[in-house]
């Protein structure tokens, strides 16, 4: 681990009504006891090498924030006065993400209905402020080579949420992205069931899918399996990727579907045959319909696939 | 010409086939309109580079430029406005790219023939035309890729007089780089055999599905061919079978290669220095634009259709061994078909027993950024004073302070001095790097995303 420097961008679910649900019910794991494995973990990734990074971002409902990043470690919201007790890099760290999350957490209006979090949009902040740290200014191109200010870039998704098929598009654009960037995607899931994206997006990036089943060794899973950066850990015992679930959404209903109906033209992908494709509006032979339509597998029980046509909305 | 078309003809091996090609009395008869003959070669380059050189500047001619050279000092001895120019134009594009999503055959098989004949040794591009040949195709492949999720890209070697299989078709870019990565087993020798080579490629395409695009993309520095048989056989061959030939020669014009472009529906072109290669490479990545079915007449000739395709689950090196469909293997790793639960090897495929098109539903969502591009930023020319006071100081993208420019240098139409991009649909500013970051990289707008 003391090889190489490695830059870490965390991406935060706020979801609170998630996080009401995990810190309720049982094997419970609270916001503040989670905070508490989290911020060692990350002190222990700054701690681990003088020349690591770090950045957090949070997914919060309808809109997603930089939280901290050791490039610019004080924000001016943090005015404590020095603790000369305290490692100041930790200090900075621990003040901005607490202070950060408790901010969101009391100005949410817990009567109205919950946006959806922006994970997609914290995420590809992740991506640019990464963009940005690696990117050479053009002024100083043909001087001295420089280090990457991120190297070894990774991104680690800390989920609560289930897959939002609706961000399914966008979400795979920016997993496209992390691959050119040579960013890898981690994804630790603390509650609630596989997430399908991003098993798709640990996958696809080389990175690692955790679904923590101990919530109590969340400390040690989050050391063992996502504190050595990517590189290192073909040489380390990390957990092997598990089953990779390939379904997708569908264009139509937003539902995750294993068998799609698929426009040659456009490859927007359908949960039923129709006869012109919403997205590039071809129209497609009826001969295809028609087969399509008696070849169609049974609705499988229980959550019946729509009927043809008639989308509902809500 | 297809009586001959048999497993001895198209394999013929190298040691033989020299000779055998050479003593052929029809070898002549179609590729002969560049030259005659071995011996007559090398003069009848040199004669028409003569006649060439004074039209258009070679690159052996220029001085070795990097792509950096071409961003130019001002007056004033700064890179500034250069670069900006350099960014304007990227903005510009995108605002000039129509909104609505363009109609593209989008399943594409290509097979790439890549000449390896002793011509391509020569250094009239730099390092040689080999070596520039074998980096912008591996840089291609990645690019064509990206905008060809499903397709699949196979590669054929012309030297020593045959066609000779480097990849077979795959649909992994990954595969096919592997296959051009050692530049040793590729070393260029002897002669070219266009019609080898196309009767190879043609082959191997001969049972794709209707759906499908199938192209030759020939790179060429030769100006001969030598070849068993009529290449005009292979022309209409070619034609029948609606395989779209497009060629990047690095030499000269040779007409053969023409004649199949025109008649076959492909591009032609002619590289005049290393920039210009790329440049006209390049242009074969995106779609062709899918042929209005008007042009066939109303309801005829379109190839649209709807395809019904399973999305698999891949099992871990580490999952129990069982026995896959396709090879009857034993092994651990494979993919499910979501429909009748057999298990397959590679993807995409068709599955072995109920007949679903089993694809990964990443490579489908690939292309999806062409048909929900990002919208335009447009610049922020000024803020209002109250503006000033309630918007972010930094780009809410990467979290970096906008940098002002000084209003002097301001040319670039398109350029805000502010260094402010604005989405019209989320309303936030981002940053002239993220602006281009965000449209040709991300393709989600992290404000709207
Ligand atoms: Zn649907
Ligand atoms: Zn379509
Ligand atoms: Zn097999
Ligand atoms: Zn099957
Ligand atoms: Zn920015
Ligand atoms: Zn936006």
């Amino acid at each position: 681990m003391e090889d190489s420097p490695s830059h870490l961008s965390l991406v935060l679910d706020l979801s609170p009504t998630q996080w009401h649900l995990c810190s309720t019910g049982e094997n419970p794991l609270p916001l503040n006891a989670f905070l508490a494995h989290l911020l060692t973990f990350l002190n222990t990734h700054i701690a681990s090498k003088h020349e690591n990074s770090l950045a957090v971002f949070a997914a919060l409902p309808g809109k997603s924030e930089m939280l901290y990043s050791s490039t610019d470690p004080t924000p001016p919201e943090v005015t404590d006065t020095a603790d000369s007790n305290t490692y100041q890099p930790f200090k900075a760290l621990d003040s901005a993400v607490v202070n950060g999350i408790s901010r969101y957490m009391d100005a949410v209006d817990r009567n109205a209905p919950e946006a959806p979090c922006a994970l997609v949009g914290a995420l590809t902040k992740a991506l640019c402020y990464i963009n940005r740290l690696n990117h050479v200014p053009i002024d100083n191109a043909n001087l001295a080579p420089t280090i990457p200010k991120a190297p070894d870039p990774r991104i680690l998704i800390i989920s609560v949420s289930p897959d939002l098929s609706s961000s399914y598009i966008s979400l795979m654009n920016s997993i496209f992205s992390a691959q050119k960037l040579k960013v890898t995607i981690d994804v630790c899931k603390l509650f609630g069931p596989d997430t399908v994206f991003l098993q798709q997006a640990a996958h696809l990036t080389g990175g690692s899918y955790l679904n923590l089943e101990h919530k109590e060794a969340l400390l040690q899973y989050l050391i063992m399996t996502f504190l050595p950066p990517p590189k290192l850990r073909r040489y380390l015992a990390t957990p092997t990727q598990d089953k990779v679930d390939f379904r997708a959404a569908c264009f139509c209903h937003k539902r995750i579907v294993d068998i799609g109906y698929v426009c040659s033209v456009c490859l927007s992908i359908f949960c039923s045959p129709l006869p012109v494709c919403s997205t590039c509006r071809t129209k497609f032979p009826i001969k295809t319909l028609q087969r399509l339509n008696s070849s169609r597998p049974p609705p499988t029980n229980g959550v019946g696939k729509p009927k043809n046509g008639v989308p509902t909305s809500r | 010409m297809s009586g001959r078309h048999d497993k001895n003809y198209m394999d013929v091996d190298s040691d033989s086939g020299g000779s055998y090609i050479a003593d052929d009395p029809d070898f002549n008869e179609g590729g002969a309109r560049g030259t005659k003959g071995k011996g007559k070669k090398a003069v009848r380059r040199k004669e028409t580079f003569k006649g060439k050189s004074k039209e258009q500047p070679y690159a052996w001619e220029a001085s070795y430029t990097r792509s950096w050279d071409t961003v130019q000092e001002d007056d004033t001895g700064s890179l500034q406005n250069s670069v900006q120019d350099l960014l304007t134009q990227g903005r510009r594009r995108r605002l000039l790219a129509p909104a609505a999503a363009i109609r593209r055959t989008i399943i594409r098989h290509l097979v790439i023939l890549l000449d390896l004949s002793s011509s391509m040794m020569d250094r009239d591009m730099r390092p040689t035309r080999f070596d520039l040949m074998l980096e912008y195709t591996r840089e291609f492949v990645v690019e064509w890729f990206d905008q060809n999720p499903l397709g699949q890209i196979g590669v054929v070697g012309m030297r020593g007089g045959v066609g000779e299989r480097i990849g077979e078709m795959v649909g992994n870019p990954q595969d096919v780089l592997r296959c051009l990565e050692s530049r040793t087993k590729l070393e260029p020798t002897g002669e070219p055999s266009l019609q080898n080579a196309i009767e190879m490629a043609r082959a191997s395409m001969s049972h794709l599905p209707t759906h499908s695009s199938r192209e030759i993309l020939i790179m060429y520095g030769s100006l001969t061919t030598v070849d068993p048989g009529n290449i005009h056989d292979t022309l209409d061959a070619c034609v029948r079978d609606k395989i779209r030939v497009s060629v990047v020669a690095l030499a000269a014009e040779m007409k053969i290669c023409r004649e199949f472009c025109d008649k076959t529906g492909g591009s032609f072109g002619v590289a005049l220095n290393e920039g210009h290669f790329k440049d006209i490479l390049f242009e074969l990545v995106p779609p062709p634009a899918q042929r209005a079915a008007a042009a066939a007449g109303p309801g005829k000739g379109s190839t649209a259709d709807l395809m019904m395709m399973g999305f698999p689950t891949r099992l871990p090196d580490s999952s129990p061994r069982t026995l896959c469909v396709c090879h009857s293997e034993m092994k651990s790793e494979g993919f499910i078909c979501p429909r009748c639960m057999a298990k397959l090897c590679d993807i995409p495929t068709d599955c072995d027993i109920c007949g679903l098109m089993i694809v990964s539903s990443p490579h489908l969502a690939r292309s999806y950024h062409h048909l929900f591009p990002v919208k335009a930023y447009t610049a922020v020319m000024e803020l209002t004073p109250e503006e000033r006071n309630t918007r972010l100081k930094m780009c809410y993208a990467c979290s970096s302070p906008f940098k002002e420019l000084q209003k002097t240098t301001i040319t670039a139409p398109g350029l805000s001095p502010l260094d402010r991009y604005r989405c019209p649909n989320c309303k936030n500013d981002y940053c002239a790097d993220c602006d281009l970051f965000v449209h040709d990289v991300v393709h989600v707008c992290p404000g709207c995303g």
